[in-house]
């Protein structure tokens, strides 16, 4: 017998129909964020980029492939990497299902990292995806839209993240422990694993010229990340306290799991 | 030059932080809403159903193929948005289930099965199931009640007198709607812990969240209906294996 509370199906309803009210003010106020979004102003990017994609030396504009919006991910894989950050693929494989009905819709998603690009070639031929992904490797691009550190901003400070300021690292940190196993998943040491940090950000393309509409990072990448979106909704939730010795979590690379 | 307001990064910045601070409160409400959901009572489920799948005939405890948690979607065939002979499987689902592939992987290693559900033979699944290249379990529920007790299809009788969709009357509801269903196995004994139908499923698509987050949002102002522009990921102009071309 399970030690949760059990309950017949008139119980569960009452329950359930309190649920559905404040589900529905949460996707209310979704769509206003969603709005209040829209409004915010737009910031030409006056300096040029310069990507490596499959075509070639790619400008920002370049990127868009065409259409108006341009959604970039910013996939923690830095030069160092042998592999792609575990948390930013799986993130990742929930976004290949789907790009098809974006490139559609009028907005293209590329996912740029620091990697050269062969590295990120590689990589994304071993996971089977097929959405673009540019190289920004000796470009500020990442550095400007506060995704990764210089090694001098990491030990002294500077910078921001998720729209605050980066405090130094102390050295000691993370040498042990989670942080430290998933740098070696990624064939790196943590100090440079976290050179790297995970976002989003958006913009659009007007005659001519690309303007910078939204970046999110941290927790704010939380909603692309498909299976929080369902884990949300089981049973168990997000089930995060099952493994505390286990440093990865639970998840792994798709292709790292025991059965696929 | 664009029509929308133009600003510095300084005047982006500003109200950038403002916007975190109710996108930090909105996270921290669907936070609280998970917990809600898993106090939920759990219902034990009485009656016997049974599926058709690639495996043979299934109870719905097996259906959790090992683990103790199963995810159904409730996924329209034969009948939907864009359904004709030559394409049975509802666009609006298909769409839906293009978000599934990806993320099975991992919830199958967290304790998760999800299988998706239908009402039709498993002989017409697996054809559309191949076009789609799709590789989730899918199961025929074509004979049994579990769809209809789940909220997600409606009997001819019900069809004309009414029925209950997502929590709420409807005079005359459609043979078939979307939905998502939940449950939980231990000791042998499946228990229904959550359902969720419309917008609700809404929230378990990628798309339309990163979407929330563009420069032109959902961008289906004009449009017929808010989902006009959906089509089967095989029928755009623009195909899967060109995204990136």
């Amino acid at each position: 017998m399970t030690d949760h509370k059990v309950g017949t199906r008139e119980e569960w309803l009452a329950a359930r129909e309190q649920i559905l009210v404040r589900e529905k003010e949460h996707t209310r106020l979704g769509d206003e964020l969603a709005r209040q979004r829209r409004e915010l102003p737009w910031v030409p990017v006056d300096k040029e980029y310069r990507f490596e994609t499959d075509e070639g030396s790619a400008s920002l504009a370049d990127l868009f492939r065409g259409r108006s919006q341009l959604l970039v991910y910013h996939f923690m894989f830095g030069p160092d990497y042998t592999a792609g950050c575990p948390a930013c693929s799986a993130i990742a494989d929930g976004f290949d299902g789907f790009v098809v009905h974006l490139a559609n819709h009028d907005v293209t998603l590329c996912v740029v990292s620091r990697a050269p690009l062969a590295k990120l070639d590689a990589y994304k031929r071993r996971m089977g995806w097929g959405f673009p992904w540019a190289s920004s490797f000796g470009s500020d691009f990442n550095y400007d839209f506060d995704v990764s550190q210089t090694e001098d901003q990491q030990q002294s400070g500077g910078g921001e993240y998720n729209f605050r300021p980066v405090d130094p690292t102390p050295s000691d940190t993370g040498r042990e422990g989670p942080l430290a196993e998933w740098a070696a998943t990624t064939g790196t040491d943590w100090l440079t694993y976290t050179r790297e940090r995970p976002g989003m950000s958006a913009f659009a393309l007007e005659d001519g010229v690309v303007y910078h509409t939204y970046s999110a990072y941290a927790r704010g990448l939380d909603g692309l990340w498909g299976m929080y979106q369902w884990l949300d909704r089981a049973p168990r939730g997000r089930n995060e306290e099952r493994a505390p010795d286990d440093p990865l979590n639970f998840f792994r690379r798709h292709d790292e799991y025991d059965s696929e | 030059m664009t029509d929308h307001k133009i600003g510095t990064e300084q005047e982006w910045l500003a109200a950038r932080r403002e916007l975190l601070e109710a996108e930090k409160a909105l996270m921290r409400r669907s936070d609280e809403l998970a917990r809600q959901r898993r106090e939920l009572p759990w219902v034990p489920v009485e009656k016997d159903y049974v599926f058709e799948t690639d495996n043979g005939r299934k109870t719905l405890a097996e259906l959790f193929d090992g683990r103790s948690q199963l995810l159904v979607y409730h996924f329209m065939f034969g009948f939907g948005f864009r359904v004709d002979e030559h394409n049975p499987g509802c666009t609006g689902c298909s769409f839906v289930a293009d978000h599934f592939d990806g993320v099975v992987p991992h919830l199958n290693g967290h304790d998760v099965t999800l299988v998706v559900e239908s009402i039709a033979p498993l002989r017409e699944l697996g054809p559309y199931k191949a076009r789609m290249g799709w590789r989730f379990p899918w199961v025929s529920s074509l004979g049994s009640d579990f769809r209809y007790d789940f909220g997600a299809a409606f009997t001819e009788e019900q069809q004309r007198n009414g029925g209950e969709y997502n929590f709420r009357h409807v005079d005359q509801p459609p043979p078939q709607r979307e939905g998502m269903s939940v449950f939980a196995l231990e000791d042998g004994v499946a228990h229904h812990t959550y359902s969720t139908y419309a917008r609700g499923v809404e929230q378990l698509m990628g798309t339309l969240r990163i979407l929330d987050l563009a420069p032109r949002g959902r961008n289906e102002q004009g449009l017929e209906h808010p989902g006009a522009w959906w089509h089967r990921h095989d029928e755009y102009e623009t195909a899967q294996n060109e995204v990136a071309r």
